[in-house]
């Protein structure tokens, strides 16, 4: 049994989950275009034709006739009409609808009997008030259509049903309109930012983005070969690259000169190695491609699986130096992990750029060999072979990064004359992404700009946010308003799913966010667990997991201790189907079903309570249910969240 | 702990009377002490008096009484802290131990005659340090491992301690190791802004106020200069450890603590591979502990649990978990090493207790040896999260043991092991 039926085979269901996504999206494409068709006559009744007018009219004369006048029943001819046309001049509907607000609003006005009458007609006002904000310019019809849209596709929630929701829930006081709504303006962009970002997605912008994160095993030049592509391309200049050279020979490793780009501490800068993710972007000619440099020390995969979990493809660089490239390859070594850490995290497109090559006297056999020694490995791991694309290259020369002229390549060039490593980088595939799922925005950063705002970057993780948008803080009840949005240096209106951004919040203490908490909307937040199902691939490891075993779990930038407290099932690697119930052990590249609980943080001992963490099973959203199992400083297994308990 | 008296009989039934020294002791009672036994300790009550006339006078008394115990509850010393580390992390959030220790709360009804409080009246006992305590227990109560554990806590000078600091960027956690527990004293968090490439400062600015807040919570929670503590280890994954070491010196340096500066040998540098407190495990098995530590319980416990879990991956058949498997094994006295939950001991139901203890018994005598875990050890935490919470290592008689595997696999099929 190989290792890669099974990981597809997990991506069955996600492809499923996909196909759904689409079909809800059509069928929100057609009443989007109905809406349009809508949206040229509004304004009122003005804009009607005859007949509607006058459906309007009767429409309102039985409604009328139902309710009692304005005085009996409370209700204004406005509000009427209104509904009327919400329902497309369903009278019984309207009825229905109105009777329920008119019910409510007696409620309300009943449960303040003391303050009344005043109050009562302020709310009814405000009531008013809200119903036409949110129903309101260019909107009338629009927002009809909206309601509908939402109820296709179920996970957005509608303003106007979270309106019905919470009418239901007889708040109805002066606090009717919770602060958290999202002006008006918003709420009508919302409907063209979606679509705009649909557009973008679709392939009719100009350059689609990709994130791209830079893995491999340590010093195998990673950063090095970022930065001197970032040189290459333009986005260094030439006084920092001379900065660099001079501060780096000064302390002695001017070989990592290319390489300060990206490692900004001074303990980085010391030890010549990275420690964390530094994000940068560039552009090719046809992508917008932002970069993760990864560490590839095996203490900072932490950190890599943070970088990892925010990115589409990866780049793997690997040492052709004799010595250099098995020690990565062997058992232990970063290159297989990092390749397994980033399929597991759903990365299926790999870019595998053999550097050093210089060092070997650019030998075709040593391209070749590598290669030899790396296909299959891939496969095992999943990657499809049509999605590994293989390039040599050299890095501290620059040679094969961008082009291959001057005489550093000849060697090269007397052998290759395939595409150079910005030409594969060209041709990155985005995946699809769900915008139609509920906001989720993973934080994997939390500082301030220099101008002191509180600023969290991370990746759009399912939706899209926009600039004034509240947001939900979890864990935790707080809340946050998007000031702005920064991708790259520029300002954006919106953010859409898979896209790598800086949200500047305001209205927040920091001290509510951390590294791991998820944003999303206040109306649709995201589950917090401290247990849960999960369906893991063990890696190839030399201690059998047993039930009790004590592991550290990675969420996207979160790690936690856990331990997988229940073996329920081993399943079948291809097929899923269940081989044994409750099994004694977990051996090497089983596949199984558990039950992982997490562990308190701050006791230890019989009376120790773990802090939950934010979850969603699989099924709902792809990135939000991935997980990561590490023992000891090895990653054991990896999977998928199936349910929440 | 110091044994003040003690009375039994030859049926296991009888009396012993205890003062407990430290947090540890306490930890001892609590183990000792189960529902049905009776506990005499000081107690103050409010007592009231109605007079003839109606009214009614409150006055708190002093006095001893006697409960047969219906439940214990036991907090170790940060409990009430940890709560509150919930997730804010701000600049410097931490939680911290506060001043009083470990409380052992026991309650039940009243049992003995006493001229302020009715029999059959509740009460609460709080058990505090210095202050004896009575346990009487019916027959067959006082069992070996009960008497075990009071003469091990009796024996002085085992207070041999080791402090740690599991520390990630940004993270630290602060323990005391003791014989039978781990103590997490404090707990540090300060949220550390992460790189962003070019631009540096933040993350050091962040860095530099991380290590001052270690170093003023290493000065509070960590009694450095004390002769108990054996050795102060510091690990981390990555290179904050040494960081923080250099730091620690420097300010000790800077501020010329001269005692700080004399208790230079006794840092250990660790490597582990996760900032989080389990990773403790990996420090009892780093060799530098380990030759410090070798005949200290933890890290011998340590050193078995690894042995076992190695074995479990290398032979698959010669090591076994579960009680239902356990007890199989100890039948045909295949058990070579058994290694048990302390937690099980404490089982509030005697039937089960006594099952347990019987299997200890039944495994010494066919000289095996017995490791008792404490379940308040990092060590013993991965046998407590064991849903079936027993385990045993191997067994000398390979054959035996093969056949006995295939009869049981035939049970297992039929029966569902069940985790009780």
């Amino acid at each position: 049994m190989s290792r890669h039926r099974d990981v597809r085979n997990i991506n069955v269901a996600g492809k499923m989950f996909q196909a759904l996504g689409n079909e809800t999206r059509l069928i929100s494409h057609s009443h989007s275009d109905e809406l349009d068709d809508g949206a040229v006559s509004d304004g009122g009744e003005e804009d009607l034709s005859p007949q509607e007018y006058e459906q309007l009219m009767s429409g309102l004369d039985h409604i009328r006739a139902t309710v009692g006048s304005q005085e009996q029943s409370g209700l204004s001819d406005k509000e009427i009409k209104d509904t009327l046309y919400h329902y497309f001049f369903n009278v019984e509907q309207s009825i229905n609808y109105l009777l329920e607000a008119q019910t409510r609003k007696i409620a309300a006005r009943e449960r303040k009997a003391a303050k009344e009458r005043e109050k009562a007609e302020k709310l009814a006002q405000q009531k008013k008030a809200a119903e036409a904000s949110a129903k309101l310019p260019p909107a009338k019809p629009k927002k009809a259509t909206g309601a509908k849209l939402s109820g296709a596709s179920t996970p957005v929630r509608s303003t106007d049903i979270r309106q019905l929701d919470l009418a239901g829930l007889n708040l109805d006081d002066e606090t009717v309109l919770p602060i958290d709504e999202p002006p008006p303006k918003i709420t009508v962009a919302r409907e063209k930012v979606l679509e705009e970002a649909r557009k973008q997605l679709e392939g009719n912008a100009d350059k689609k983005t990709v994130s791209l994160v830079v893995i491999g095993h340590v010093d195998a030049g990673k950063s090095t070969l970022m930065g001197r592509l970032l040189y290459e391309l333009g986005r260094v200049d030439d006084k920092t690259r001379k900065a660099h050279e001079r501060a780096s020979s000064k302390i002695g490793k001017s070989s990592f000169s290319w390489a300060w780009e990206l490692d900004g501490t001074t303990e980085e800068r010391e030890r010549g190695i990275t420690m964390d993710i530094a994000l940068q972007s560039f552009a090719t000619p046809r992508r917008q491609i932002t970069i993760l440099d990864a560490p590839g020390h095996r203490d900072f995969i932490p950190n890599m699986i943070s970088g990892a979990s925010q990115a589409d493809c990866a780049l793997l660089v690997v040492d052709a130096a004799v010595g250099e490239f098995e020690a990565g390859f062997e058992r232990g070594g970063q290159t297989r992990e990092h390749l397994l850490l980033v399929r597991s995290l759903g990365v299926s497109q790999v870019v595998i750029a053999i550097n050093k090559l210089d060092q070997v006297q650019w030998s075709q056999a040593r391209y070749k060999e590598i290669c030899k020694l790396l296909r299959p490995f891939l496969i095992q791991s999943g990657f499809h072979p049509s999605k590994t694309k293989f390039v040599p290259v050299g890095a501290m020369a620059g040679v094969n990064l961008v082009a291959r002229d001057g005489d550093e390549a000849q060697a090269l060039n007397a052998w290759y004359s395939g595409p150079t490593l910005c030409d594969l980088l060209d041709e990155l595939e985005p995946p699809t992404r769900d915008l139609d799922a509920p906001l989720r925005f993973p934080v994997a950063n939390v500082f301030r700009t220099p101008s002191s705002v509180i600023a969290v970057s991370g990746r759009v993780c399912g939706g899209l946010v926009q600039v004034g948008e509240r947001l939900r803080i979890v864990p935790g009840d707080e809340t946050a308003v998007v000031k702005a949005i920064e991708s790259e240096e520029e300002r954006l209106e919106w953010a859409a799913a898979g896209s790598n951004v800086t949200l500047h919040l305001t209205a927040v203490d920091p001290r509510h966010i951390t590294i791991g908490s998820v944003l999303c909307p206040p109306t649709d937040v995201v589950p917090l667990v401290t247990s849960f199902t999960a369906r893991i691939i063990v890696f190839d490891i030399q201690v059998p997991i047993t039930a009790g075993t004590s592991v550290e779990l990675f969420h996207h930038s979160r790690d936690v201790p856990a331990s997988i407290s229940k073996l329920l099932a081993t399943l079948d690697r291809a097929s899923g189907t269940v081989l044994r119930k409750n099994p004694r052990v977990l051996a090497k590249s089983m596949s199984a079903e558990v039950q992982i609980t997490l562990r308190s943080t701050t006791v230890s001992g019989p009376t120790a309570r773990a802090q939950p963490i934010p979850l969603e099973p699989f099924s709902v959203n792809k990135e939000m249910g991935r997980i990561l199992i590490r023992r000891g400083g090895e990653t054991i297994g990896a999977g998928i969240v199936t349910e929440l308990n | 702990m110091k044994l003040l008296g003690k009375h039994l009989d030859k049926d296991g039934s009888g009396y012993v009377t205890l003062r407990p020294d430290d947090d540890e002791d306490i930890w001892h009672l609590y183990n000792l002490i189960q529902e049905g036994d009776r506990v005499r300790a000081s107690a103050v009550r409010r007592v009231q008096n109605v007079s003839a006339t109606g009214s009614i006078e409150s006055h708190r008394v002093r006095l001893n009484l006697t409960l047969a115990v219906a439940r214990v509850t036991w907090s170790p010393s940060t409990a009430a802290a940890g709560e509150a580390a919930s997730f804010s992390t701000d600049a410097s959030t931490s939680t911290s131990a506060p001043a009083h220790a470990a409380t052992l709360h026991i309650s039940g009804r009243v049992t003995s005659e006493n001229p302020h409080v009715k029999m059959g009246a509740f009460h609460t006992l709080d058990v505090e340090v210095n202050r004896d305590v009575r346990i009487e227990k019916d027959e067959g109560g006082w069992d070996s491992i009960a008497l075990g554990r009071v003469e091990e806590s009796c024996v002085p000078g085992r207070g041999a301690e080791v402090a740690a600091i599991v520390c990630g960027e940004g993270t630290a956690t602060f323990c005391l190791l003791s014989q039978h527990m781990t103590m997490v004293m404090h707990r540090l968090e300060v949220s550390i802004p992460r790189k962003i490439a070019a631009n540096s400062g933040a993350h050091e600015k962040g860095l530099t106020r991380f290590y001052s807040a270690l170093f003023t919570s290493f000065l509070r929670h960590i009694p450095y200069s004390s002769p108990t503590i054996r050795a102060i280890v510091i690990a981390s994954p990555g290179w904050v450890r040494d960081a923080v070491f250099d730091y620690i010196m420097a300010e000790a340096t800077r501020t010329g603590n001269k005692a700080l500066l004399s208790t230079r040998n006794k840092f250990i540098k660790v490597h582990v591979t996760s900032p989080h407190v389990h990773s403790l495990v990996e420090v009892l098995k780093s060799p530098e502990i380990a030759s410090q530590l070798k005949e200290t319980k933890f890290a011998r416990e340590g050193i078995m649990l690894d042995k076992f879990f190695k074995m479990l991956g290398a032979d698959e058949m010669r090591a076994w978990y579960g009680p239902v498997h356990v007890a199989l094994a100890a039948d045909r006295g295949a058990i070579g090493t058994l290694l048990i939950s302390d937690d099980l001991f404490r089982a509030s139901d005697p039937i089960m207790r006594k099952k347990y203890v019987q299997l200890v018994e039944d495994a010494r005598q066919k000289n095996a040896e017995v490791l008792i875990f404490s379940s308040m050890h990092e060590s013993g935490q991965p046998i407590l999260t064991f849903p079936l919470d027993v385990e045993v290592v191997e067994a000398e008689e390979r054959e035996a043991k093969e056949e006995e595997e295939r009869r049981k696999q035939a049970e297992e099929n039929g029966e569902d092991v069940n985790a009780g």
